[in-house]
């Protein structure tokens, strides 16, 4: 199997103790799984984190993954969206750069991929894109050739399509 | 209250009555409290690894958690062996170590470790507590993620200001652990289709695990062994869930295990699996391992162990003795006829690879030392076995008939093991002979521990089955490694009688058969710790044997000549 096959992208519902970040990598680590992307941040509910994974389960079975990280003591939900109908977003923040003509093709590329221009000066650009992966790295791509200089990533953040279940009921009964 | 105070009362509150502990200068608020509860027995150890495998061997006795203090830094790390052993075998233990102040921490303090950080990956769960008014919840979670679902160790790291400062405490009443989930009473349907698949099964066979003896489901185990007419074999950790001199035992499973027992797993169209994880010590290689069994049937606690080696047909996540009671009732009695071809066979099996070893007049054979100790005390003993050759022998020539009567160090091998673990279960059973086995090898990685035995007047009686090696690896060396007998030779080592008396115990020397009986007979007639020096065969082995890295059809047997 190709690393992309054996790729789960996962979603953890955690106490936001500290520390809950390192027992969940260390969690992966020592398993042979290898974190491909990751983010973090707050719920609408106090003192829950929400994270994203997508993890390289190496030579385990499939579901080991959401197991074995299901078995920490602060992981309160955890969902493997790999086989659902799944929205996957990364963000990335792109610094040309730029002068002169160029600078006006480089605004004109931006735009054409949907991007966004955040900040501008005389010798520089800063433009915002997010999507999915392929498209954040279409992009960059596409814009290499101005003179890209940084490139700032986030992690996954993902969400399944529709409503589950159980909530569904619970929304029609309220 | 100060911190100290708070974590000895939560102990007696949580009805824990003993502690093999270390002090240090990070937790001596502690020490300082400690005569104050007059309920908590201390046990002054002599290595910190030595608490950790006394509270180990304490818990695997007598079912009934105890706990550990260690100091910061050295102390605490001292204790990372013990709790990889307990982890890996699922044993509960409670463990308190001191940490620097609050305001030194991560500034290199002196003896500061990341004592969390290090024992993550050996605990169930561990803490570092850094406020006051957090100690009376995180002990009693300790003790409850310690003692529930699938017990293990859990850690408390205390920051020393802490256990020094004054609080009132308040002690939940309910606990608030929203990632923690107790399996609930097993799935009515998967219990049906594992009852319909065993009721078909025309070669069924039940392996059981040490999940089996922490979840007391003995009884359900045989009432669904008899009534269902099924063979049960169990791991080296399941030892004691099923008798060993039971008609249908197939005694112990895996690469050692015994010939019967592998060719009835290894010819089984179905295989049900309670309370273990289906490690390589039982499979062996895994894709030859039970390759007939058509029906694989997993029952565990944890969801992880399921499918994490082998994917089985029908999964089962409970408590062992819950779904084993479950399956006992649904399953119908076979007609006799039809189990009596698959029982023949299991029968002829056992007549054709039967337990074999080298009968010798000249040197003695460890077999022979096994087989005198189990003639004496039958299953009124407990046996602590150490790692290597000699935990195999103890295991295999003894017919344990009671759980808790054999207790090793099965899933992290842990040489050192068996002494301490035989105090902490002479402190534990005190009523009950504790007999502690080990090579000369293991027993002096821990030996420092024998002071306790003398301290305390435990009745812990030492057989050293010496054959001046590392007889497993020597073993493995000559099988599987051209024969290359490289740094396994352990020419020189204490004289075990002297080292005795130094400790201030009894000790002698044995060194042929007919001195057993009276070595046991002194032994026995000895009130407190004796020690007995066996100079064994130094060439015996175990047998059978699986080739590393090859399947369990493979497994050999003492070479004919030898019988
Ligand atoms: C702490 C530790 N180190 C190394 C090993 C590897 N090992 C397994 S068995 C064994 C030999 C044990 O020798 P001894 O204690 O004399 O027992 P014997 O096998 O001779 O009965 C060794 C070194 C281990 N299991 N544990």
């Amino acid at each position: 199997m190709s690393t992309r096959e054996r790729l789960r992208v996962l979603t953890a519902v955690v106490q936001d103790h500290p520390g809950v970040l390192f027992r969940v990598c260390g969690m992966v680590r020592r398993r042979g799984f290898n974190i491909q992307g990751l983010s973090v941040g707050p719920t609408d509910q106090e003192g829950r984190s929400r994270m994203t994974l997508a993890v390289d389960a190496g030579h385990a079975e499939v579901d080991q993954v959401a197991k074995q990280l299901d078995r920490l003591v602060e992981v309160i939900e955890v969902r493997d969206l790999t086989e659902e109908p799944t929205l996957n977003r990364q963000l990335a923040l792109v610094k040309l750069a730029v002068t002169g003509p160029h600078r006006d093709r480089a605004v004109a590329e931006v735009d054409r991929a949907g991007g966004r221009v955040l900040d501008a000066g005389p010798e520089h650009l800063i433009a915002e894109v997010s999507g999915e992966q392929e498209r954040v790295e279409r992009l960059i791509g596409s814009l290499r050739p101005f003179g890209l200089i940084e490139v700032a990533r986030s992690g996954p953040v993902a969400m399944s399509k529709g409503i589950p279940k159980r909530i569904a009921e619970e929304v029609s009964h309220a | 209250m100060n911190g100290a105070q708070i974590i000895l009362e939560a102990l007696q509150r949580e009805g824990i009555d003993t502690v093999f502990g270390y002090p240090g200068g990070a937790n001596l608020p502690i020490y300082q409290h400690l005569p104050e509860y007059r309920s908590l027995r201390h046990v002054l150890v002599r290595h910190e690894q030595g608490a950790a495998h006394m509270a180990d061997g304490y818990a695997r006795a007598s079912g009934r958690p105890a706990a550990v203090f260690a100091t910061s830094g050295p102390g605490a790390l001292n204790l990372v062996t013990g709790l990889c052993t307990a982890f890996m075998d699922s044993v509960p233990m409670v463990v308190v170590t001191g940490q620097v102040p609050t305001a030194m921490v991560g500034r290199d303090a002196f003896q500061e470790a990341d004592v969390v950080g290090c024992t993550q990956p050996v605990t169930k769960h561990n803490y570092l507590v850094t406020r006051v008014q957090d100690l009376p919840r995180v002990m009693r979670e300790a003790v409850h993620l310690a003692t529930s679902g699938r017990p293990g160790p859990v850690l408390v790291d205390v920051c020393r200001d802490v256990q020094q400062a004054s609080c009132e405490p308040s002690w939940p009443e309910e606990l608030d652990l929203p990632g923690y989930r107790l399996p609930g009473p097993p799935d009515r349907s998967r219990l049906e289709e594992a009852a319909r698949a065993l009721d078909r099964a025309e070669r069924p066979v039940i392996l059981a695990g040490h999940g089996v003896i922490l979840s007391r489901a003995e009884p359900e185990l045989l009432a669904l062994a008899e009534r269902a007419a099924v063979p049960v074999g169990t791991t080296l950790l399941g030892i004691g869930a099923f008798p060993v001199r039971h008609p249908l035992s197939l005694h112990m499973t895996g690469f050692m295990g015994t010939g019967w027992n592998l060719r009835a797993v290894q010819e089984a169209d179905l295989l049900l699996c309670v309370g273990m994880r289906v490690d390589d010590r039982v499979t062996a290689k895994l894709d030859e391992w039970a390759p007939r069994a058509e029906t694989f049937i997993h029952v565990d606690i944890d969801p992880s162990e399921i499918g994490k080696n082998r994917r089985p047909h029908i999964e089962v996540v409970a408590d062992a003795r819950a779904a084993l009671g479950g399956l006992a009732e649904l399953v119908t009695p076979p007609e006799p006829e039809r189990r009596r071809l698959w029982l023949t066979r299991i029968e002829r099996w056992r007549e054709e690879h039967p337990l074999r070893y080298l009968r010798s007049d000249g040197q003695l054979q460890p077999q022979d030392v096994v087989i005198e100790m189990y003639r004496r005390c039958r299953d009124r003993a407990i046996v602590v076995a150490d790692v290597g050759l000699n935990q195999i022998w103890a295991a295999l020539w003894w017919n344990y008939d009671r759980p808790g009567r054999f207790l090793n160090s099965g899933g992290a091998g842990t040489m050192g093991f068996a002494l301490p673990a035989a105090i902490g279960a002479k402190l534990a059973c005190p009523e009950q002979a504790v007999w502690c086995v080990a090579g000369e090898g293991g027993f002096v990685m821990t030996a420092q521990e024998l002071s306790v035995a003398v301290e305390h007047g435990l009745d812990v009686k030492v057989v050293l089955l010496n054959n001046f090696s590392l007889g497993m690896v020597r073993q493995f060396q000559d099988d599987f490694y051209g024969g290359v007998r490289s740094q396994v030779g352990l020419h020189v080592i204490p004289d075990f009688v002297k080292l005795a008396d130094a400790y201030g115990l009894a000790g002698c020397r044995v060194e042929r058969l007919d001195e057993v009986p009276a070595a046991f007979d002194f032994a026995e007639r000895t009130p407190g710790p004796v020690l007995i020096d066996c100079r064994i065969d130094p060439e015996a082995n175990v047998y059978p044997i699986v080739p590393l890295g090859k399947g369990l059809n493979d497994f050999r047997e003492l070479p004919d000549e030898y019988a």
